[in-house]
C-alpha cells in the first residue's frame, strides 16, 4: 500500500499570539511550530496501515523552510521519504491553491491512499484533503476515526455528529481526513532521528509546479479574541427568572 | 590434627600437655625429594592449567567488549582513595552490614597477611624458602598470620553457619536455594586456616609436618582452580572493579556513537560493565535495598547483574542477540525508581544505573518500549515542555496570581520551579512557602517567564532524544537570562541540571532548598517548642544523589523532635516516584508508595517531613487511604514558613487569599 500523509506545520498550541503588522495574520518571530494535531493522528494511521499490510508512507508538505522540521519528524516517526512543496508565500493562496500546488506535486506517484488531518490547527477550514480529491478525481471522506483493509477497499469509521458513527466502505484510491485522538501516537526515538537523516526529502519549488492563479478567498484581518464578561440580572419571581435563563440558554447562548 | 593423634594416645599425660601446647615456631618439613618437587610443580602447572580455562575465557570476553568511550583513568587520587577505603579497609562492606562485613573483612585480611606466608611456603617446597620460621622477622610474621589465620577460620566458619543455616532471604537465588559451591569454598579456606596452624602443634622437620605442609599445599592448589567457576572470581576482580569505577553516582554514560542507543544487544556492553558483571559476589545487598524487590516485583537488581553474565556467558560480547530477551526481561528494567540504593550499597564496585537505565535506553531509543503512560509522558515533554502535559499558560497564570518577579539578571537568585512547582497544586504550595521565607529573607531572586522540564524523567527512562532536547533548549534559555545561580525545590531538577546537562552545555551553580534554609537557619526566628515529634524522609535524589542528609533534618527539627524511620540517611527507602515512575501506570505487587508511608507512620510521629514534591505527592495519595489518624505531610519549607512571623495582611505572599 503506497500512502501519501499530508501535513500542516502550525504554531504550537500555547504559544503566544500576537498580530502582525499588516493585520492580516500572526506574527510568526519568536514562535515554535508543531505537526498539527490530526495530521500526526493521520499519519500514526498511515504508519499503522503499513505496519499491517508493507508498503511505503510518503509525507507532502507545503511552507517555508521550517516546514522541513516537521517533515523530518515524521520520517523520524517512521514515514519512508518525504516531498517538500517550498513556498514562502503560501498564506496568500486559498485551499483551493494549496490543494493544487500538492496536486501537481504528487501527480506522478499514483498513491493508493492519502490521508490528511481533518482540519488545520490554525485556520480551521477543514478543505484542503476533499478538494485535493476533487482534483485527482478520487473518492473521499471526512472526519475518519478507523481505517480496516478489505478485499474490495476500505472499510471506515467515521464520526458524525451527536455521539453518532458510521460504516462505510470506499473503493481505492481514495483521500481521507482523519480526525484525532483515536489511536494513541507513538513517541520520536533516537533511531528514528538518525534514521531520518539518510531518507530522502524532495523539495520541489512552488513556482515550478505552474499552478499560479489567484485566490478566489482572500482574508482579510486577524483579531484576537477579546474577553467578555457582562453580567446581567433577569428580574421578576424565581419563576419568571428561571423562564427567562431558559430562554437566554436556549435561543441566546444555544447551549440546551 | 588427624596425623598427630597416634601418638598423642601412646603417651603419658605429661607428654600429652607438651603435644597440646603449641610451640612459637611454626613446623616446616626438613627437606623435599625430588620426586616430591616434580609432582609439586605438576601439581602448581596443572592447577595454573585449570584455573586459566574458564579465567583465560572471561579475560578475554571482558576485554572483547566494546571500549568505555568516556573513560578517563586520570584523576588517580581518587581511584588510589576508593581502592584504599573500600577494598584495603572493606569500609563499605562493614559499614553496611558490620558482623558479616567484618568477619569477611578478617577473611580478606588474612588473604593479605598470608601472601607472603604462602610465597613462602610454596617456595620452602623447592628449597628455595626465604622466611625463617626461627629467625626474628620470620617467627614475628608466622605469629602475626597465625592469629589473622585464627580470626579467619572462625570468621569463615560464621559466614558459613549464616550462609546455610541462618539463611537471609536476600542470599538466596531466584528458586531458594543457595550455592553448594560457596559451602565447598568456605570449607576449604578453614582447611586452609587449619592445617597453616596445626603446625604450631608439630616438631619441625617431622613427617607430620610434611603432611600438613602437602594438605595445605593441596587445598590451595585446588582452591585456585574453582575461583574464576564460582562468584569467588570477586577476589581477584572486585578490587580493580573498584579502582576502575566510573566515578560519580549513577553516571549515566553518554552514547558513543551513532549507532549508540543505549544497551540493545551484547554489542553495546562496554568493558567496564563486563567486568563488573563478573565481578558481583551475589551478597544480594542490592537486592535487599530495592523497593522494587522489597515490594513484590519482577526487578530484582542482583539479577540484572546476573544475567547480563548468564548472556555473556552464553552469547559473548559481541552478539546480536537482544539483551532484553532471555536473561533481563523489559518489564523488571521499567520498574526501577533509580533510588540507587543498589548502586550505593554494591561493595564489589558494581554500577548498576548506568546498566538499567542503559537497558530503557536500548528499548526506548529504539521504540521497542510500548507504553501507554510512557508514550504520553513522552508526548507531553515533547509538545508542552512538562510532564504534566499543561499548556505553559497555566504556569503564566500561577506567575500572575502570586506575583513572582521575573528574573531579569538583576537577582541574586533564579528560583526554578520546576514541573511540579509550576503546575502541581501541592508543588505550588510548597513554592509559596519558600517564597514567603526568602521574602522575609530579603534574597532577592526572580523566575523565568518560561521554564521546560529539565528531562529528568525521559533521562532515567532512557529517552535520550527528548532528554537533549530539553537540556538544551533550558541551557539556551538560562545562557540569555544570564543565570548565574538557581535555588530549587526539588532534588530530581537539582540533580539533572548539574550533573546530567553537562552532556550539552555548562550549567549554572544550582542547590537545593534544603541547603539554602539551612544556611540561613540562623537568622530565622527560633521555633516555639514543640510537643510532637517529626520523621524526615530523606529522598534519594538529595541523599544518596547529593550527599545532603543533615540539612532538611535541621529544618525539619523546627516542627518536633525528629525520630528516624527504620531505613534513613543513605538506606533511605524510595517514595516509588523516581525514575520516572510517577508518570507510569499501575505498580505489580504493593505499592513503593504505601510500603515508605507504612515505614514512616510506624514511628509515631505526628509529621512526616519531606523534601521533594514528588516524594511529597506520592505520600499524600498513600497517607489519604489511612483515614484521619494519619500524621500531617509537610516540605521543609511548609515548616520554615510557619515558624515565620506573620506577614502584613496585605502581601498576598503569606499564602493567605487578600481580599483585593
Amino acid at each position: 500500500m503506497k500512502i501519501i500523509v499530508a501535513i500542516k506545520q502550525v504554531p504550537e498550541r500555547d504559544a503566544r499570539i500576537r498580530i502582525d503588522s499588516s493585520g492580516r495574520w500572526i506574527a510568526l518571530d519568536d514562535i515554535e511550530f508543531r505537526m498539527n494535531e490530526s495530521d500526526a493522528y493521520a499519519l500514526e494511521e498511515a504508519l499503522l496501515l503499513k505496519e499491517a499490510h508493507g508498503g511505503e508512507v510518503i509525507v507532502l508538505s507545503a511552507g517555508p523552510e521550517r516546514v522541513g522540521q516537521t517533515i523530518r519528524e515524521a520520517l523520524a516517526k517512521g514515514a519512508d521519504r518525504g516531498i517538500h512543496i517550498a513556498s514562502d508565500s503560501l498564506a496568500s493562496l486559498d485551499a483551493l491553491g494549496v490543494a493544487r500546488l500538492m496536486a501537481a506535486a504528487i501527480a506522478d506517484e499514483h498513491p493508493d491512499l492519502i490521508l490528511t488531518g481533518l482540519q488545520s490547527d490554525d485556520l480551521g477550514l477543514g478543505q484542503t484533503g476533499v478538494i485535493l480529491a476533487e482534483l485527482l478525481g478520487i473518492p473521499h471522506s471526512s472526519l475518519i476515526l478507523k481505517i480496516e483493509k478489505i478485499e474490495s477497499g476500505l472499510r471506515l469509521l467515521r464520526e458524525l455528529e451527536d455521539g453518532w458513527f458510521q460504516h462505510i466502505t470506499l473503493p481505492t484510491p481514495a483521500l481521507l481526513t482523519i480526525q484525532s485522538g483515536n489511536t494513541k501516537l507513538r513517541y520520536a526515538t533516537l533511531m528514528g532521528i538518525k534514521k531520518a537523516k539518510t531518507k530522502e526529502l524532495r523539495t520541489v519549488d512552488a513556482a515550478s509546479l505552474g499552478t499560479g492563479s489567484q485566490p478566489s478567498l482572500l482574508l482579510d484581518s486577524v483579531a484576537l479574541p477579546s474577553r467578555q464578561k457582562t453580567t446581567q440580572m433577569l428580574p421578576g419571581s424565581p419563576a419568571e427568572a428561571a423562564a427567562a435563563l431558559v430562554a437566554k440558554l436556549q435561543q441566546e447562548v444555544r447551549v440546551l | 590434627m588427624l596425623v598427630v593423634a597416634p601418638s598423642i594416645l601412646a603417651a603419658s599425660p605429661a607428654a600429652l600437655l607438651a603435644a597440646l601446647t603449641p610451640s612459637l615456631t611454626l613446623a616446616e618439613p626438613a627437606t623435599f625429594d625430588l620426586w616430591q618437587r616434580l609432582l609439586l610443580l605438576a601439581l602448581i602447572l596443572g592447577s595454573g592449567w585449570l584455573f586459566w580455562q574458564r579465567f583465560g575465557i572471561v579475560v578475554r570476553r571482558i576485554l572483547a567488549a566494546r571500549k568505555d568511550a568516556d573513560f578517563q583513568i586520570f584523576p588517580l587520587g581518587r581511584r588510589i582513595w576508593d581502592f584504599f577505603w573500600e577494598v584495603l579497609c572493606q569500609a563499605k562492606v562493614i559499614r553496611e552490614r558490620p558482623l558479616p562485613g567484618l568477619a569477611h573483612a578478617f577473611v580478606f585480611w588474612s588473604f593479605l597477611a598470608f601472601a607472603l606466608v604462602t610465597t613462602n611456603h610454596i617456595a620452602t617446597g623447592f628449597g628455595l624458602g626465604f622466611l625463617d620460621p626461627a629467625g626474628v622477622f620470620g617467627r614475628f610474621y608466622f605469629l602475626l598470620a597465625a592469629v589473622f589465620a585464627l580470626l579467619c577460620a572462625v570468621s569463615i566458619a560464621g559466614l558459613f553457619v549464616r550462609r546455610f543455616f541462618v539463611r537471609p532471604i536476600w542470599l538466596a537465588h531466584k528458586d531458594n536455594t543457595v550455592s553448594a559451591e560457596s559451602g565447598i569454598i568456605a570449607g576449604l579456606i578453614f582447611l586452609l586456616m587449619a592445617t597453616y596452624l596445626a603446625a604450631y602443634w608439630v616438631p619441625s622437620g617431622s613427617t607430620a609436618a610434611l603432611v600438613l605442609w602437602w594438605l595445605h599445599t593441596l587445598t590451595l592448589l585446588s582452591f585456585l582452580p574453582l575461583v574464576p567457576h564460582t562468584k569467588h572470581l570477586h577476589l581477584i576482580l572486585s578490587p580493580l572493579t573498584v579502582f576502575l569505577s566510573r566515578g560519580s553516582f549513577s553516571r549515566i554514560p553518554p552514547l558513543a556513537d551513532d549507532d549508540d542507543f543505549g544497551l540493545v544487544t551484547g554489542r553495546d556492553i562496554t568493558q567496564l560493565t563486563a567486568l563488573q558483571v563478573y565481578s558481583c559476589v551475589e551478597c544480594g545487598r542490592c537486592t535487599e535495598h530495592c523497593p522494587a524487590a522489597n515490594t513484590g516485583k519482577e526487578l530484582n537488581p542482583r539479577e540484572i547483574i546476573l544475567g547480563l553474565r548468564g548472556y555473556l556467558n552464553e552469547y559473548g560480547p559481541g552478539s546480536e542477540e537482544p539483551l532484553l530477551g532471555r536473561y533481563n526481561s523489559q518489564q523488571a528494567a521499567f520498574q526501577c525508581t533509580t533510588c540507587g540504593s543498589c548502586e550505593f550499597q554494591c561493595p564489589v564496585g558494581i554500577e548498576h544505573l548506568p546498566v538499567i537505565v542503559g537497558l530503557r535506553r536500548g528499548a526506548v531509543n529504539t521504540g521497542e518500549w510500548e507504553d501507554d503512560h510512557g508514550g504520553k509522558l513522552f508526548l507531553a515533554l515533547e509538545r508542552n515542555g512538562n510532564a504534566l502535559g499543561m499548556a505553559q499558560t497555566e504556569r503564566e497564570k500561577f506567575l500572575a496570581r502570586e506575583e513572582l518577579p521575573v528574573f531579569d539578571g538583576s537577582q541574586e537568585y533564579c528560583l526554578w520551579l520546576g514541573c511540579m512547582g509550576g503546575y502541581d497544586p501541592k508543588g505550588r504550595e510548597i513554592i509559596r512557602s519558600f517564597v514567603q521565607v526568602m521574602r522575609f529573607l530579603g534574597t532577592s531572586y526572580g523566575v523565568l517567564r518560561r521554564e521546560k522540564c529539565t528531562g529528568d524523567p525521559a533521562r532515567r527512562l532512557g529517552n535520550d532524544l527528548v532528554f537533549q532536547q530539553l537540556a538544551e533548549s533550558n541551557l539556551e534559555n538560562l545562557a540569555q537570562n544570564k543565570v548565574r545561580k538557581i535555588i530549587s525545590i526539588c532534588p530530581h531538577c537539582v540533580r539533572t541540571i548539574a550533573e546530567d546537562w553537562k552532556a550539552y552545555g555548562t550549567p549554572p551553580e544550582i542547590e537545593h532548598h534544603s541547603e539554602f534554609l539551612a544556611r540561613h537557619q540562623a537568622r530565622m526566628p527560633a521555633p516555639a517548642a514543640q510537643s510532637g515529634t517529626t520523621v524526615f524522609h530523606d529522598p534519594c535524589y538529595l541523599g544518596r544523589y547529593r550527599n545532603v542528609y543533615d540539612e532538611p533534618r535541621s529544618i525539619a527539627a523546627v516542627s518536633g523532635t525528629l525520630v528516624e524511620a527504620e531505613r534513613s540517611r543513605e538506606r533511605s527507602f524510595c517514595c516509588g516516584a523516581g525514575g520516572g515512575l510517577a508518570f507510569l501506570g499501575e505498580e505489580q505487587g504493593a505499592r513503593v508508595s504505601e510500603t515508605r508511608v507504612g515505614q514512616l507512620v510506624a514511628t509515631g510521629a505526628s509529621t512526616i517531613a519531606a523534601a521533594c514534591p514528588f516524594c511529597n505527592t506520592m505520600f499524600r495519595d498513600a497517607l489519604a487511604s489511612r483515614g484521619d489518624t494519619a500524621p500531617q505531610l509537610l516540605d521543609i519549607a511548609q515548616i520554615a514558613a510557619a515558624a515565620l512571623p506573620p506577614m502584613p495582611a496585605s502581601n498576598p505572599a503569606d499564602g493567605q487569599p487578600s481580599p483585593v
